[in-house]
């Protein structure tokens, strides 16, 4: 089990040191280059592990919906947005940033689509996260 | 270089859209990964932003911030996010399940970008984080903690 809360943990860690990779290429060249490398990287990186652990065309990957291939140009664009972001508000803010929206679009998604949840903990939630977002920007707009 | 770049409405606001793209993928790869096996709901969407990368390069043609080329190190964002995908399917299907896979991942980014902060990681602007940081951080913690685990009614 230990080694699951490290894992989760980890991928935690890594997606805070990609960003911060993927925020020192941007510093020397741009937001979209930055994203170019993140993707091109990791589609080699991604393909060699395919090779190594095979199974990659499994299943029915064809059947899937034409709009369940368009997480790419969203991925182009998430990459880039948190590239440009982390130069200029810092780490911590980006990040905190990021899990709200994530958190509260996640909501908004969850209702449009009828997905049946509890009153009290999304107010709560949502409301708790407004409020954390409020305290964070006091802080530099003053500057 | 904070000075050089003064924090403004819009880049927190960028930060709170690019949250927002996170879910659109979860539902797009996720949905991929109904129908194919996980590598390829990872495979995929590199392989297409791959080439609409190219695309907005070739478009917009943005100018580069500095003649000298990075150190070789910066480029392996990709291989980061790529292992990222491997450690939470690995999680996810162990007792710890969805939510608490997520709710351990949130923790890791924090943890990370706060000292990534203090120390000024890699060249990044280095800024000391402050109390209001630190109260931001665990007000937003809380609430995904409470959507996480309570959000959806199963």
């Amino acid at each position: 089990m230990i080694v699951f809360v490290i894992l989760a943990g980890g991928a935690g860690l890594l997606v805070g040191l990609s960003r911060q990779l993927n925020g020192r290429l941007a510093l020397s060249t741009n937001a979209w280059e930055s994203s170019f490398w993140n993707h091109i990287v990791g589609l080699a990186f991604v393909s060699l592990i395919a090779l190594l652990a095979g199974d990659l065309f499994g299943g029915a990957p064809l059947g899937a919906p034409w709009w369940a291939f368009l997480g790419g140009p969203i991925g182009v664009l998430f990459i880039a947005a948190g590239s440009w972001a982390i130069n200029r508000i810092g780490a911590a803010p980006t990040a905190m940033l990021i899990i709200a929206g994530q958190m509260i679009s996640g909501v908004l998604i969850d209702m449009a689509m009828g997905i049946q949840g509890q009153l009290w903990a999304r107010t709560l939630g949502v409301a708790l996260i407004l409020g954390g977002m409020w305290v964070t920007r006091a802080a530099k707009v003053k500057a | 270089m904070s000075t050089d770049n003064p924090p403004r409405f819009i880049h927190y606001l960028g930060a709170f859209a690019a949250g927002g793209l996170i879910s659109l993928m979860l539902l797009t790869n996720g949905t991929l990964a109904q129908y194919g096996t996980l590598l390829f709901s990872s495979w995929v969407p590199h392989l297409t932003g791959t080439v609409l990368a190219i695309f907005v390069l070739l478009t917009l043609r943005p100018a580069r911030a500095m003649p000298k080329r990075p150190p070789l190190w910066a480029y392996l964002g990709g291989v980061s996010g790529g292992l990222t995908v491997i450690a939470t399917s690995a999680a996810m299907n162990s007792a710890l399940a969805l939510s608490g896979t997520i709710a351990l991942g949130l923790a890791g980014q924090i943890v990370f970008s706060l000292f990534a902060d203090a120390k000024g990681l890699f060249g990044l602007p280095q800024r000391m984080p402050g109390w209001r940081d630190v109260t931001g951080l665990a007000l937003i913690a809380a609430g995904a903690l409470i959507l996480i685990f309570f959000g959806s009614a199963p």
